[in-house]
């Protein structure tokens, strides 16, 4: 062969012995590989079977809230990593780099293979007599070119990444668990997986740079391996350190052997590892959907919760093995943040464990180990809720959804959880409190304990009637709901509400005491028959009235009146009422006058996370003249009251500091005057935080409709003043 | 095992109460009907011992207002089988008549233990129990906060007056008149007390007479809402001046000579 061939020798100075045994432990390494992938496979195919319409055909999506999930668009949200870029843009990037500069690497290899194995071996070794490559010449140059960048990606993405981990400084890095304070726990093995998966990975991307070097420096700079430049760089970087070629010579035959058991292993090691996150979290983020945490699964074939580790969806056991432990939930968490006994990330990793041992998944350093057998640990016929997940984690969760939004792979924490609370809701676990809220809503239709004829007392205070929806047809029907409707501190801003709607005109009515709690936290406190209950209540009741909208006060019955009723036959527009003062506002029906409030606003989380409103809250801010400066968390990455899924109803005491406390303390800090909300339970739980934290002094907690009350008794106060023979005396106001 | 757990309607103090026209009784036609609390104590505590060694429960009552809703929630938590009384009348069955006609329904049935609530908000007069006791001619304990079964005999923990916690042993079969059980009586999911109703597992049966009334020689006159009295005068200062004001009150009560 002629020196000038500008090309390589694949296994180049290797005896026959030494290629068969690399072979070898090639086909063994792969037979492995796909062993385990099978395992893992044939796993998710247990799983209990749920419909993802997308991977057939078009997804419907949650109507004008998420996008239609497609194949194409989770295809793309793979490749581009859009989603673990999304607030971590270091991270993200890094990752970006890495995902394509091993997806490079993978190609080249692939490359190599099938030039060197199948088309050298086979096709022109076997049949025509004499083996050939097409790895030469310009190809060969620029296969270098390309693929050198690709290694180099990879190692600087990878280097970012492995600096992270082996730091451990991120809270979200952290693996100490929030719900096991005394011990008896190591989760050594998880920290060994991490280390192991990140230095592996580098250590074989630097030796392959290594013997790349080393095989050019050997042969003497041949003029063309400057297009495999990092390459040549490193064979001038160890020349100058004083390797002679002929030592590079005998490294490289070393190294070579390094670098391929190293790789081999890899392959090997992959599917029962946190490498397989190569693989099921793409999966998993093409078969997510937006649709269940906001619209939650009905029971399964009537089963009221989980019991078994038979019972979880195949979407889900992918989800539990799409986990690579960032951490992103646990650091968005308002239960964990708040000191209480949940993170989402080790709710998922302990139901990965109990049922990777429940299903015998060979796994590699990817558990924790107990001294008892509890948690993770739990045996095979233990109870998913209660023994695997403790019931005080379940307990926790405020459902505000910050995991499922914050997650990068696509994993939905909340149905999974609403899924193992139905289970403790049917055995009665539950707090007294939470017991006694449900009981009330099961005998009075509302979480107070009044009585079902009270509902509409508020009204009395008024000195105009509201119309009853069920005797006269209205236009738009008011659900009230709970809260605004029973709470002393809420009803004043119902009144309020309505005293605008009346000045403006607006055709409103309501279902009076025929109106029931609409149920959106009660399905998420796992209480499914008391829901189908509320629902029928409800339904029923609206079937007897006439209108063609409703709006809501409370963004949770907003988000079941809107996502979740359409399956039970509600088919009109519902709308919340910031967005129907923003239009009340910009159409002028509402006159006001500009207030100059310097104010922040707290997007609830079922309203600007769950569906997606955030701009017409804002408007009405905008429409009063008032100088709104954004919280450091706002629209969709908002954070909770810690109020939501029914922890209203639950004891908070055993928090280290509310969720409520912390939040009002960020808004403290951008030296504002009010603290807007758009929510009644939010309304309750930051007049509490403002008082308890003493920020009450510096800044007042207002709904938005006391704001839009303001503004407008203020333009009313101008105009009565300009002209004393005002058109109309009806906008008078208290 | 069989423990019979009688159980009772009373008007859902959520609601505000109205006489009728006569000013003979409450109105009854508006009001709502909710399980007795004390009740639903006794039929936690049977509930109990049912998990604990092994026990048929059942759950009877007359055919009052709502009823069903609370048998069902009774088959819900775990009750074995329900029974309705019917036919004993509409209007308000003393706590006499009451133990009388149990008493006739109870001769015919085989049972160990009859756990009940210790009274009812609508009656507060805890005789139930141990009417019931007498006419059956089996022993019997009121106020009690604990049943531990034996053999041939329960063990009773019994709450009396000044903080004395009693324990007693008593053959069975005997009458229990429970005031709170040894837990907080358990929640009834709304989908198995749905599970209840359709699988439909009330026996209907013909009470064993009827109420024929007040007792002879006792004539109910009217009922009066509670009058509403003076507001109350919260005592401020120091304990000197406070007690100072105090023994002014009661001296010019006539309580106290000073």
């Amino acid at each position: 062969m002629l020196a000038v061939v500008v090309t390589r020798h694949i296994l180049g100075g290797m005896g026959p012995a030494q290629i068969a045994v690399f072979y070898s432990l090639a086909v063994i390494a792969i037979a492995v590989f796909f062993y385990g992938l099978a395992r893992r496979v044939a796993k998710y195919r247990q799983g209990r079977s749920i419909d993802r319409p997308w991977l057939r055909g078009p997804g419907s999506g949650v109507k004008g809230v998420t996008a239609r999930p497609s194949f194409a668009s989770a295809a793309g949200a793979v490749l581009t990593n859009r989603t673990v870029r999304r607030r971590k843009p270091l991270v993200g990037w890094a990752h970006l780099a890495l995902f394509w500069g091993f997806l490079g690497l993978l190609a080249a290899t692939t490359i190599v293979g099938v030039d060197y194995d199948i088309y050298g071996h086979i096709i022109t070794g076997a049949i025509e007599g004499h083996e050939k490559t097409f790895l030469t010449g310009w190809f060969y140059e620029a296969f270098n070119l390309v693929f050198n960048a690709a290694g180099v990606a990879a190692i600087a993405g990878l280097a970012v990444l492995l600096v992270r981990r082996h730091q451990r400084s991120e809270p979200q890095l952290d693996y100490t668990r929030v719900d096991v304070k005394d011990g008896g726990y190591s989760r050594a093995k998880l920290v060994a997986g991490d280390m192991l998966f990140v230095d592996l990975l580098m250590a074989i991307l630097v030796t392959g740079f290594l013997v790349q070097g080393l095989r050019i420096l050997s042969e003497g700079f041949p003029s063309f391996e400057r297009w495999t430049w990092m390459g040549w760089f490193v064979a001038k970087a160890l020349s100058v350190a004083g390797i002679s070629p002929n030592v590079a010579f005998y490294l490289h035959g070393v190294l070579w052997w390094a670098h391929s058991l190293m790789a081999l292993g890899f392959v090997a090691y992959l599917p029962y590892s946190k490498a397989v996150h190569m693989i099921t979290s793409a999966a998993d983020l093409v078969a997510t959907d937006p649709g269940p945490t906001r619209r939650l699964p009905a029971l399964a074939d009537g089963k009221p919760g989980y019991t078994s580790a038979a019972d979880f969806t195949w979407k889900e056991l992918l989800d539990f093995d799409a986990c690579t432990k960032c951490g992103r939930c646990h650091e968005v968490c308002p239960a964990r943040t708040s000191g209480g006994p949940l993170s989402p990330r080790d709710l998922i990793l302990d139901l990965r464990q109990w049922l990777n041992t429940t299903r015998h998944i060979p796994t590699l350093l990817e558990t924790e180990l107990r001294s008892e057998t509890t948690g993770p640990a739990a045996p095979p016929d233990a109870e998913p809720a209660g023994d695997v997940i403790r019931q005080e984690t379940l307990w926790a969760c405020t459902t505000c959804m910050a995991c499922v939004e914050a997650c990068p792979v696509g994993i939905e924490h909340v149905p999974t959880i609403v899924s193992l609370r139905r289970r403790l809701v049917d055995q009665g676990k539950m707090e007294p409190t939470l017991q006694a809220a449900l009981q009330n809503v099961a005998s009075q239709g509302n979480s107070f304990g009044k009585s079902a004829r009270m509902r509409a007392r508020w009204t009395k205070a008024l000195d105009f009637t509201i119309k009853d929806a069920r005797k006269e047809p209205v236009e738009l029907l008011w659900f009230v709901g709970d809260h605004a409707s029973f709470d002393e501190r809420m009803q004043g801003l119902s009144q309020s509400l309505a005293r605008l709607l009346h000045d403006a005109g607006v055709d409103f009515g309501l279902l009076y005491e025929a109106e029931r709690n609409a149920g959106n936290d009660v399905r998420r406190v796992g209480e499914e028959g008391l829901f189908e209950m509320l629902v029928e209540s409800n339904m029923q009741a609206m079937s007897n009235a006439s209108f063609t909208e409703i709006f809501t006060t409370d963004p949770h019955s907003f988000n079941t009146l809107r996502n979740e009723y359409s399956s039970f036959g509600l088919e009109v527009r519902v709308r919340h009422y910031s967005q129907l003062l923003a239009d009340l506002l910009e159409t002028g029906r509402i006159p006001v006058a500009p207030l100059g409030a310097k104010v922040t606003y707290h997007d609830p989380c079922y309203l600007g996370r769950y569906n997606r409103i955030t701009e017409a809250p804002r408007r009405v801010i905008r429409a009063l003249g008032c100088e709104l400066v954004e919280m450091p968390r706002n629209r969709d990455n908002t954070f909770c009251c810690g109020a939501g899924g029914g922890r209203i109803w639950m004891d908070d005491s055993h928090l280290e500091e509310r969720p409520s406390e912390m939040r009002i303390k960020e808004a403290g800090a951008l030296a504002v005057d009010r603290f807007v909300v758009a929510c009644p339970k939010d309304f309750a739980m930051y007049s509490d935080a403002a008082k308890t934290t003493g920020l009450d002094t510096s800044m007042q907690v207002v709904d938005l409709v006391q704001l839009v009350e303001e503004a407008h008794a203020l333009a009313t106060r101008e105009t009565a003043g300009m002209a004393s023979g005002a058109k109309s005396g009806e906008t008078e106001t208290s | 095992m069989r423990i019979v757990v009688p159980v009772k309607q009373v008007p859902d103090l959520v609601e505000e109460l109205e006489l009728n026209s006569e000013g003979s009784d409450i109105d009854r036609e508006f009001v709502k009907f909710v399980a007795n609390e004390w009740d639903e104590q006794a039929l936690e505590e049977a509930l109990l011992i049912k998990e604990a060694v092994g026990a048929q429960v059942s759950v009877v009552a007359f055919d009052e207002p709502d009823v069903d809703q609370t048998l069902y929630t009774a088959l819900a938590r775990g009750a074995d089988d329900a029974v309705k009384l019917t036919g004993a009348g509409d209007g308000w069955l003393s706590t006499a008549e009451r133990a009388r006609l149990l008493a006739q329904w109870l001769s015919g049935q085989s049972y160990d233990m009859v756990i009940t609530g210790v009274q009812a908000s609508d009656d507060l007069d805890g005789q139930l129990a141990g009417t019931l006791g007498g006419l059956l001619g089996v022993p019997h304990a009121s106020v009690v906060v604990g049943v531990e079964p034996g053999s041939g005999s329960v063990t009773v923990t019994q709450e009396l007056a000044g903080g004395t916690v009693v324990t007693t042993e008593i053959a069975t079969p005997c009458v229990v008149g429970m005031q709170t059980a040894r837990q907080a009586p358990r929640y009834a999911p709304i989908s198995r007390i749905r599970q209840a109703m359709s699988a439909g597992g009330l026996e209907s049966v013909e009470a064993p007479g009827e109420a024929t009334g007040p007792a002879e020689g006792v004539e109910l006159l009217r009922l009066y809402p509670p009058e509403k009295a003076g507001r109350a005068e919260m005592i401020s200062g120091d304990a000197p001046a406070v007690a100072e004001r105090i023994v002014e009150i009661l001296a010019s009560k006539g309580l106290v000579k000073l």
